[in-house]
C-alpha cells in the first residue's frame, strides 16, 4: 500500500469539490437509508450506485476489489446463517405460512437435519450483504474525496473541538506509515526463514501477533516524538486559533444536501405509508 | 554589546523516574546572530539541551529543574511553550515523524495557525519561507513525495515562518546523504547570514559544522566540557576521542603531523585552510609517501552474488535500477554507497528476493533468485536493516536468536548449541535474558547480527547501519563487521558515509541513477573524484588531502596521509 492511499484520490470530480459537509450528510442518509431497506433489489440498486459512484470519483478498483475481498468470509457466512435459519424471522416478518425451500437437507443429518436453503432466506441474506456494502463503500467515497486540510476545517465548522478533530486527521495520515511498518517488520521475519506463504490457520494469526509488540513498541516510540513535535508547534493553539484552509458550501453543494434531504424523506415516508423498501414489500 | 538571545545559568536537570542528569550545571550564553554547534556523544545532553531552549523540558516532560533559562528575555519557566514557540523555531531528527500535515503549505501554516495569525498573513508567509528554501513551486505536494533533505527544508520553513528570533535544530541532517547535509547547512548559513537568525545545531556532522559554525560547544554526560571557536575546539583532537567525538579528517590529519614533526597544536580545521597550509608546511619537513599499489577484484570460481542487466521499476513506473550487472565473490567485503534514491536497497533486495527483476536477472550461487524463496534465501544471506527495532519481536536475546532456528525445525539441542555460539561470537551472552529493546541502539543491531548468524550464513548484508549513530557507536558496527568478515562472510555494507569504510571495505560499487557509475577496489573508487562528484558523494577529507601531497600514492586515511611526513635530517 502506498502512503497517502488513504487520503485521496487523484481524479478530480464533483466530488473533490464537493464540501465535507456535504459529504457527512451523504454519509449519514446514505447509511441511515441502507439501514433501513430490506428489500434486495432496493439495497441492490443503492449499492450498485454507490459502487458506480466511487468508481466515477476516481475510488479504485482495486482498492473496492480489496475490501470486497476482505469481506467476503463476512458475506458467505451471512448467506449460510440466513439462508438455513433466518425462515422463522422472515415467515414472521412477512406473514407467509410456508417458504419457498430450494433445497433440504436429509432429516438425519445433525444439526441442519430438515432444513434447507429458502428463496427468501437467500433475498434477505442478499439484503445483508448489500446493505454492508452500502455502508463500507460510502466512507471511502465522502473520506477519499477530501483533503483533510478541508476536512479538519469543515468539521471546525461543524462545532467539532479541534483536539478531536485533530486525532482524526493524523489517523488518516499515520495509517499508512502503520501499514507500511507492519510490512517492514513482516519482511523482517521472512528473512530470518519464516516461510510465511507456507503457514496457515493459528501459527499464522501467532506470526501476526509477534509483529503487534515491535508495532506497538515504535508507534509508541513516534507518538511521544509526535507529541514533542506539537508542542514545538504551539499545538493545540488558543481559541483563536486561524485557518489556512477554507470551507465554503457553493452552489452544488446546496444541490446536493437538498436532494439528500428531499431522498431521505421520501425513503422514510415510502417505507413506513407504502412499505416501499420493506423485505417482501412493493420492491 | 551584543544581545543575548539565550542564557543558561547553572541549569540542571534530571528526568522523571530517571537516577541520573540528563544536564549538569550547564552554564552558557547564545548571542544575537551566533551559528552555535553542539557537539557530543550519544547521551551527552544535545536533545534535552535543544528542547530546554523552548520550553518543553521541562515544562512538558515534567522532572526536576535547577537553574534559571532565559530566551528572548523570558525566563523559561514562567512563560507557556505556546508562547516561546513564537521566538524559537525547533527542527526536529526524524523527517517522518515531525511532519504532521498533508501538503507543504499545510505544513508550514500549522505552527501559525496554531497562533492565531491571520490567513492572509499565512500565505504570504508561505510564500516567504518556501522561497528562501527553495521550496517554491511544491505548496500542493504530499511531504511524503520530498527527498529526505527537502522534507528537512520545510520542516525549516515551517520553524522560520514563525519569524522565530532562535532556530533550534536537533541532528537534523544524521538520516541524509552528503548532498542533503550540504543543502541543509546551506540554507541554514545563508538563514543565518542574510536574516540574522540565530542558529544553534546539535550535529555529529564536523566537517560541516567546521565550516558554518561559529561557535561550537561540547558536551558530555550533560555538562559543556568545552566552547570555543571550531578551530580551537577540533584542535583539541585528544580530549574530542576520550569524549567520542570524531573530529574533521582535516585536524586528525594535522594532529597526526604534529605528534610525528612536532607541528603547533593550533592548526586550520576545514578543507579549503587545511589544503592551504598543507601546500605551506609541505616545504618544512622531508615527505616520502607509502605506495599503495592498485589493486583488481577478487574473483574465486562462480560468484556468491550475480547480477545480470538487472532494471526494477516500482509499480508508480519510477525506474530504481537500469540494467545493473555486477559479481560479488565469496569472502568479498563490498562497500555499495549512493546518494539517498540511486537504488543501493533496491539492489541488495534483490539477492534476497524482497524485489523481484522487471528484466535481468539475480543469481546466488548459481542459481535464479526467481527459483529461491525469500525464507530460503534467509538461511544463507544475513540481512541486517537500518532499523534494527524492526527486526527485534521477541521477549529475550535468547529466544531473539533462537527464532529463525525453531521456525527452520532444529533440534533442540541444535537451537542451543548454536544460539550459544551466536551469541558468544558476539558477545551477548550476559545479555541473554534481557529484553532486546532494552538495550542500547548498537547493541540491538548485534542482537540482529547473532540472530541472522545463528543460520550460518555465507554472507551479511548491512542497510545504512550508522545512520543515526555517534562515531562509537558506528565503529562498534563496522568492527562487528571486520569480525564476520574475518570469519569468512561475505560482507555487503551499503551506506553513504564513506569516510567510515577505508579500514573495512575492499571494493565499493557506486550507484547514480539506477546504474553502476563505479566498481573499483576501494583506493581507487575514492580517489575517482570526478565520478563520484557525479554520484553527488563527497570523498573523505584525508583523500583529498592526499591528492596535494601525491595523487598517486591513493591514500585513503589520515594515519597514511599523515606517514607521509619526516622531520627534517
Amino acid at each position: 500500500m502506498t502512503i497517502g492511499a488513504f487520503q485521496t484520490v487523484a481524479r478530480d470530480s464533483l466530488f473533490t469539490r464537493l464540501d465535507f459537509r456535504t459529504k457527512l450528510l451523504m454519509i449519514v442518509v446514505v447509511t441511515g437509508i441502507a439501514f433501513i431497506w430490506e428489500s434486495p433489489l432496493l439495497g441492490g440498486g443503492l449499492a450498485f450506485i454507490v459502487l458506480l459512484t466511487c468508481l466515477f470519483a476516481g475510488v479504485s478498483f482495486a482498492y473496492i476489489w480489496r475490501v470486497v475481498a476482505m469481506t467476503a468470509p463476512f458475506y458467505l457466512i451471512m448467506i449460510l446463517t440466513q439462508a438455513l435459519f433466518a425462515g422463522p424471522l422472515i415467515a414472521a416478518r412477512t406473514g407467509q405460512d410456508r417458504l419457498t425451500m430450494l433445497l433440504t437437507f436429509p432429516e438425519h443429518w445433525w444439526l441442519i437435519g430438515g432444513s434447507g436453503f429458502s428463496r427468501e432466506g437467500l433475498l434477505y441474506a442478499a439484503n445483508v450483504v448489500f446493505k454492508t456494502l452500502t455502508m463500507t463503500l460510502i466512507i471511502p467515497l465522502g473520506i477519499f474525496t477530501t483533503d483533510i486540510n478541508k476536512m479538519v476545517v469543515s468539521m471546525v465548522r461543524l462545532k467539532i473541538p479541534y483536539r478531536f478533530v485533530f486525532i482524526f486527521s493524523s489517523t488518516l495520515r499515520f495509517f499508512p506509515l502503520l501499514f507500511q511498518e507492519a510490512h517492514f517488520i513482516l519482511e523482517a521475519q521472512r528473512l530470518r526463514g519464516l516461510a510465511l506463504e507456507e503457514i496457515r490457520g493459528i501459527k499464522r494469526l501467532n506470526v501476526y501477533a509477534r509483529i503487534a509488540i515491535p508495532l506497538i513498541l515504535n508507534t509508541m516510540v513516534k507518538s511521544q516524538m509526535l507529541e514533542v513535535v506539537l508542542q514545538s508547534k504551539a499545538f493545540p493553539g488558543d481559541a483563536n486559533r486561524t485557518y489556512l484552509h477554507e470551507s465554503r458550501l457553493g452552489k452544488a453543494d446546496y444541490i446536493l444536501i437538498g436532494a439528500l434531504s428531499l431522498f431521505f424523506v421520501t425513503a422514510i415516508i415510502s417505507y413506513f405509508v407504502f412499505g416501499l423498501g420493506k423485505f417482501g414489500g412493493p420492491a | 554589546m551584543t544581545e543575548i538571545v539565550a542564557k543558561f545559568d547553572s541549569v540542571s536537570y534530571l528526568y522523571p523516574r530517571s537516577s541520573k542528569l540528563a544536564l549538569r550545571d550547564v552554564s552558557l550564553e547564545i548571542k544575537k546572530g551566533e551559528f552555535v554547534g553542539l557537539i557530543g556523544p550519544s547521551g551527552a545532553g544535545k536533545t534535552t539541551l535543544c528542547l530546554t531552549f523552548n520550553g518543553i523540558v521541562p515544562q512538558f516532560y515534567g522532572g526536576r529543574f535547577w537553574g534559571k533559562i532565559v530566551i528572548a528575555g523570558m525566563d523559561s519557566l514562567e512563560v507557556s511553550i505556546h508562547d516561546l514557540a513564537r521566538r524559537v523555531g525547533m527542527v526536529f531528527e526524524d523527517p517522518e515523524t515531525q511532519i504532521t500535515a498533508t501538503s507543504v503549505e499545510a505544513e508550514v501554516a500549522f505552527a501559525l495557525e496554531n497562533l492565531g495569525v491571520p490567513r492572509e498573513e499565512i500565505e504570504v508567509r508561505i510564500v516567504e519561507v518556501l522561497k528562501i528554501l527553495r521550496l517554491e513551486g511544491m505548496e500542493d505536494k504530499h511531504p511524503h513525495e520530498l527527498s529526505g533533505g527537502q522534507k528537512q527544508r520545510l520542516a525549516i520553513a515551517s520553524a522560520l515562518a514563525l519569524q522565530p528570533e532562535l532556530l533550534v535544530l536537533d541532528e537534523p541532517t544524521s538520516q541524509l546523504d552528503t548532498l542533503g547535509q550540504q543543502e541543509i547547512f546551506a540554507a541554514l548559513h545563508a538563514l543565518n547570514q542574510k536574516l540574522g537568525i540565530t542558529v544553534v545545531i546539535a550535529s555529529h556532522a564536523s566537517e560541516a559544522l567546521a565550516d558554518y559554525a561559529d561557535r561550537l560547544i561540547l558536551l558530555a554526560d550533560g555538562e559543556v566540557i568545552a566552547s570555543g571557536r571550531p578551530n580551537e575546539l577540533y584542535s583539541q583532537v585528544p580530549l574530542l576521542e576520550t569524549c567520542g567525538v570524531r573530529p574533521p579528517q582535516v585536524s586528525q590529519i594535522f594532529h597526526l603531523i604534529a605528534s610525528r614533526v612536532g607541528q603547533p597544536a593550533a592548526f586550520p580545521v576545514t578543507l579549503n585552510a587545511g589544503i592551504a597550509h598543507f601546500r605551506d608546511i609541505c616545504e618544512h619537513y622531508r615527505l616520502a609517501c607509502p605506495k599503495f599499489a592498485a589493486l583488481d577484484l577478487k574473483k574465486t570460481g562462480t560468484p556468491l552474488f550475480s547480477v545480470q542487466e538487472l532494471c526494477y521499476r516500482y509499480p508508480d513506473g519510477t525506474e530504481a535500477l537500469r540494467g545493473v550487472s555486477l559479481d560479488i565473490h565469496r569472502g568479498e567485503y563490498v562497500l555499495v554507497a549512493g546518494h539517498n534514491g540511486a537504488g543501493k536497497s533496491t539492489l541488495v533486495k534483490h539477492f534476497l528476493s524482497l524485489s523481484h527483476p522487471t528484466s535481468g536477472k539475480v543469481l546466488v550461487d548459481g542459481v535464479s533468485t526467481d527459483r529461491l524463496s525469500v525464507s530460503a534465501l534467509a538461511r544463507r544471506i544475513g540481512y541486517v536493516a537500518q532499523n534494527p527495532d524492526n527486526q527485534i519481536f521477541n521477549a529475550t536475546v535468547w529466544e531473539e536468536v533462537a527464532f529463525s532456528l525453531r521456525v527452520l525445525g532444529y533440534s533442540d539441542a541444535d537451537v542451543q548449541c548454536r544460539v550459544k555460539d551466536s551469541l558468544a561470537t558476539l558477545d551477548l551472552l550476559e545479555q541473554r535474558d534481557l529484553h532486546p529493546l532494552s538495550l542500547p541502539r548498537s547493541d540491538r543491531v548485534r542482537v540482529v547480527v547473532a540472530a541472522a548468524l545463528a543460520l550460518q550464513p555465507e554472507a551479511i548484508v548491512f542497510d545504512e547501519p550508522t545512520t543515526a549513530q555517534d562515531y562509537r557507536g558506528a565503529k562498534v558496527i563496522l568492527e562487528l563487521s571486520r569480525t564476520l568478515h574475518a570469519l569468512g562472510k561475505t560482507v555487503v555494507v551499503i551506506t553513504h558515509q564513506l569516510y567510515l569504510m577505508p579500514s573495512y571495505a575492499e571494493r565499493m560499487i557506486v550507484l547514480g541513477g539506477g546504474k553502476i557509475v563505479l566498481d573499483a577496489p576501494l583506493r581507487q573508487a575514492f580517489h575517482a573524484l570526478e565520478t563520484l562528484r557525479t554520484a553527488s558523494l563527497v570523498p573523505p577529507q584525508a583523500v583529498l588531502l592526499s591528492r596535494v601531497l601525491d595523487p598517486e600514492a591513493l591514500l585513503v586515511t589520515p594515519d597514511e596521509v599523515a606517514a607521509c611526513f619526516f622531520p627534517n635530517d
